[in-house]
């Protein structure tokens, strides 16, 4: 039976009273609900894989309690916490044949042949090595997406109450990569079996996940479905990490419930910013950033109004658009804006001088804090 | 108020209870066992041993006889004594350098010249290490003796030179022994070390525009620092605490292990033997702090992506080079087996051929060392199984469990591998012979103890080696599929360090039947093993059934490793590591 995985003011201390302590997690809590594939998204050394460990109870939590259910796990060794897990390593014995790895966990809890060779059959079709089962090699014999299938059965055929996925699609090739979260997203829904899923990818993470949770050195950014971290990005950070955001330093000139008009410092431009696309509340005089996507700048070698000049230091081509690298002064925005267009720019070359203009009403306002990756 | 606070302090209580029983406690056992046999049989003996050598010298009293400097006095003012603490310096420090003049380019001609049957020569070459080393000695006083036939040989050939053989008897016999017999731990390190390195940062350095000579000066010697030094390190420690061969050849240049055998067999002196127990200590501690301070400062971490082969020499100077040095070689340090297996059929070797053919050396076996054969096997036998078992779970803890104190136990299990075994032996003699409460010495248990004090370091070693190439999430992938750590331990972790058990084992099993330096102290009428008896029959100048005997452990000991080697992903090396 699936279950719900809830974070009640989780916090982990490694090396605590010690010198080098480092407080991985802080005051974690939110709700994992049943059945859902649910990505932990973040940098390295964000906290994700620790977050994981403690869910599996690999490591234990220093302070706080988690609950699959109603069930409080906190203290439950993992050996009886009835979950499945797939490591970045697959960890595939390789002194087993491949139906004897799958087999493991049934072997633990003396399931009887008959019933472990039925399960065993079944879960190797639901991840589609039947015809690799018939020949039971070692599990050294197959290839990394084999490899990696053979880890998602021996994980699910114990019907554990949650999946854990350490960075499952780490080891493989970018095209398979691709082709196997489909398979584990198809594998997920089949099973509806909790499933927590770990990746430093946001692509992956956005095509995965039906919701997503950003951290940030040990602390949860922000949580919701791709579209509403892409769309609605709690802040600075969120923003930057899911997909790209193009940030220029600005100032407050007024605001009220409805808006607020910011004014981009050494330009003299000013935009009105909706209250839905203001994720900071501002008063006069703030510092705050004014972030736009990629896909809402455009370049062109005309001064229009309201432009910022810059410099195109690359010009690269993506397949369905053009991305071009333009510098502009270092008060505006000290790194390089990243600029998105349908179509390649005839008359504009690298070197070229530019005049960058933004969507009025798609850029969004952000507090200056965690700009910085 | 009071009353729901005092509750919920009653809830706590027994939950903390229920917590106590739902803890997994098998691994707290399986670590208290071990640690408290060390603490019985190797720190208490060991304390007392240090205890002893301040105490007054006394024969035949094991009792208290006040503190005093006398031992450490007598000793520094006896010249007999001075000289055989020279000796052993001398020796063991000749050996080490010797070894690693002799292992060094043997092991890089074996790894990077393209010669022929390289398995083989490998082979070959850790055959020494497995004959006991005093069977080596006295070959060689066979072949190099007054009337020996290498010995004529050789002066015939250096006596144009103005060179003589000197007496095998005393400072160059055992050199020269010692250096045959071990510098296969030399050269097999060597030549795993200069097969093993990552053949990329050699061709970087190549690219970059670096000659061959200073490729070898400036990437791979600095690289393989550790190895050689862990292997000098192996060469003096094993020289230092040898009994056998300066017991056989020594002549009167006594050295420090036979000096302690002596003077407790002779005068039955316990606490002058500790004295001396203790100042051999001293020197391979001190020798073990310097290599540690040569090698710490050059310990790398290989990063190794893709695996390169390395590039092998192919000019045909240095393939006839490599292979005249290896035949070289090999011949001398494998003319001992030779002569013993053809000794072995004869009555007498004192001329330049041996005389009297003769099969009664096999046939007398059975009559006269059936049970000598049972108890030499019998204690290999138990012992090995038992450091099996010890060693690959105190290597399994302190690798994966890292407990508080995992150094000091790591320390205690690897003291024993410095240790001459005569000093292992005073100290269980301290602790458990004369009128202690357990009277120990002469049963089977007494000498089972001692070598699992002394040899559980192999397993321990090579498994411990095996546990850091092994990634961890194999055996937290088996936690999580709901497997106790016990169960997991029998079924995936104890399968996949196999292959290290069972060269730990083998080590342990081969060293253990040719076992003579604690034997020899700890063993009783009842208790004695074929190597006392070829050693008293080589005392008695019966080098015909000495050599029988020696063949046949020979033969039991080459089919163990034989069989191992056929065994994949075994190793013999990575048990000899420190």
């Amino acid at each position: 039976m699936s279950k719900n995985v809830r974070y009640e003011n989780v916090n982990k201390i490694f090396g605590l009273g010690t010198k080098n302590e480092v407080h991985a997690l802080k005051d974690i809590s939110f709700t994992i609900n049943e059945g859902e594939l649910f990505c932990l998204l973040g940098p390295s050394g964000c906290g994700k894989t620790t977050l994981l460990r403690n869910t599996a109870g690999l490591d234990t939590i220093t302070s706080g309690k988690m609950f699959y259910g109603d069930v409080d796990i906190s203290t439950i060794p993992p050996y009886k916490r009835n979950i499945g897990m797939v490591f970045q390593s697959y960890a595939l014995y390789p002194h087993m044949t491949i139906f004897e790895n799958v087999a493991y966990g049934l072997r633990v809890r003396k399931v009887p042949n008959d019933i472990v060779t039925k399960k065993v059959t079944e879960v190797m079709e639901l991840v589609g090595l039947q015809e690799e089962l018939k020949r039971n090699p070692s599990p050294t014999a197959l290839s990394g997406g084999q490899q990696q299938r053979v880890a998602i059965a021996r994980a699910l055929v114990y019907d554990p109450d949650v999946l854990l996925l350490d960075e499952p699609l780490a080891n493989l090739d970018a095209k398979l990569r691709r082709y196997m979260r489909a398979e584990i997203r198809r594998i997920q829904k089949a099973t509806n079996i909790t499933t927590i899923f770990v990746t430093h990818d946001q692509e992956e993470a956005m095509a995965v996940g039906d919701r997503l949770a950003v951290l940030r050195k040990g602390i949860v950014e922000q949580i919701g479905t791709s579209d509403e971290l892409y769309n609605q990005p709690n802040n600075a950070f969120v923003a930057n990490f899911i997909g790209k955001m193009n940030f220029f330093n600005a100032h407050v000139i007024a605001s009220n419930n409805e808006e607020t008009v910011a004014e981009i410092d050494k330009t003299g431009i000013r935009i009105a910013i909706k209250k839905e696309r203001r994720h900071v509340d501002p008063l006069v005089g703030d510092v705050v950033l004014v972030g736009g996507r990629p896909e809402y700048l455009s370049v062109s070698s005309e001064d229009e109004d309201d432009s910022i000049p810059g410099t195109v230091r690359i010009i690269q081509h993506l397949g369905s658009f053009i991305r071009y690298e333009v510098e502009i002064s270092g008060e505006i925005s000290p790194v390089t804006l990243e600029i998105d267009m349908d179509s390649l720019q005839k008359n504009i070359h690298e070197g070229d001088k530019v005049y960058v203009t933004f969507d009025r009403n798609r850029v969004a306002l952000f507090s200056p804090e965690g700009r910085d990756l | 108020m009071s009353k729901k606070y005092s509750m919920i302090e009653n809830g706590a209580e027994t939950s903390k209870i229920k917590k106590f029983f739902q803890k997994d406690f098998s691994q707290v056992i399986i670590f208290a066992i071990p640690m408290l046999f060390l603490a019985v049989f190797l720190l208490y003996p060991m304390g007392i041993t240090l205890l002893r050598a301040f105490w007054k010298p006394a024969s035949y009293n094991f009792k208290f006889t006040g503190w005093s400097l006398d031992g450490f006095r007598q000793f520094f003012r006896t010249k007999l004594y001075l000289k055989s603490l020279r000796n052993s310096v001398v020796v063991s420090t000749s050996v080490t350098l010797l070894t690693l003049l002799i292992g060094v380019p043997m092991g890089y001609c074996v790894a990077r010249v393209k010669i022929p049957g390289k398995k083989l020569l490998v082979s070959l070459g850790i055959l020494p290490i497995i004959m006991p080393s005093f069977v080596g000695a006295y070959t060689w006083v066979i072949l190099l003796g007054k009337n020996g036939i290498l010995r004529v040989a050789l002066n015939w050939i250096l006596n144009p030179f103005g060179i003589k053989i000197p007496s095998i008897y005393g400072m160059f016999g055992m050199i020269l022994c010692m250096t045959l017999t071990y510098y296969p731990f030399v050269f097999q390190m060597a030549y795993g070390a200069f097969s093993g390195a990552n053949a990329l940062l050699e061709e970087s350095a190549m690219l970059m525009g670096a000659g061959k000579a200073r490729i070898m000066r400036t990437i791979t010697l600095p690289l393989i620092i550790p190895s050689l030094g862990a292997a000098a390190l192996l060469v003096f420690v094993r020289a230092i605490g040898n009994f056998g061969i300066p017991a056989v050849i020594g002549g009167n240049n006594y050295v420090l292990p036979t000096l302690i055998s002596f003077a407790y067999s002779g005068d039955g002196d316990i606490n002058f033997s500790s004295s001396i127990a203790v100042l051999n200590v001293a020197i391979t501690a001190i020798v073990l702090f310097v290599q540690k301070y040569i090698v710490s400062r050059r310990e790398y971490e290989t990063i190794s992506s893709s695996h390169v082969e390395v590039k092998q020499h192919e000019g045909v100077g240095a393939r006839v080079f490599a292979i005249i040095l290896c035949l070289i070689v090999l011949i001398f340090s494998l003319l001992p087996q030779v002569t013993i297996i053809v000794m072995s059929f004869f009555k007498n070797w004192t001329g330049l051929l041996p005389t009297g053919f003769t099969l009664d050396n096999y046939i007398s076996i059975p009559r006269k060392a059936h049970r000598e054969l049972f108890n030499s096997f019998f204690l290999s036998i138990v012992a090995t199984m038992l450091c099996a078992i010890f060693g690959s779970i105190l290597a399994y803890i302190t690798e994966r469990k890292k407990p508080k104190g995992a150094s000091l136990l790591d320390l205690s299990i690897m003291a024993p591998f410095i240790l001459p075994g005569t000093v292992v032996s005073i100290a269980l003699i301290s602790a458990f012979g004369g009128n202690s409460v357990f009277k120990l010495t002469g049963t089977y248990t007494i000498l089972l103890i001692s070598y699992m004090i002394r040899r559980t370091p192999y397993v321990y070693r090579s498994v411990a080696a095996n546990l850091t190439q092994l990634n961890p999430s194999l055996e937290e992938a088996s936690t999580i599929s709901g497997a106790t750590w016990f169960y997991t331990f029998r079924k995936v972790s104890v399968p996949l360090i196999m292959p290290s058990i069972i060269s730990g084992s083998v080590m342990t099993l081969t060293t253990l039947l040719q076992e003579l330096s604690t034997t020899i102290l700890l063993s009783g009428a009842r208790t004695r093993t074929v190597p006392i008896l070829i050693y008293n029959a080589v005392l008695a100048n019966s080098l015909g059934q000495a050599s029988a005997l020696s063949t046949v452990l020979l033969i039991v000991v080459f089919i163990i490793i034989y069989a191992m080697n056929s065994r994949k992903g075994t190793n013999l090396a990575s048990s000899m590591k420190m």
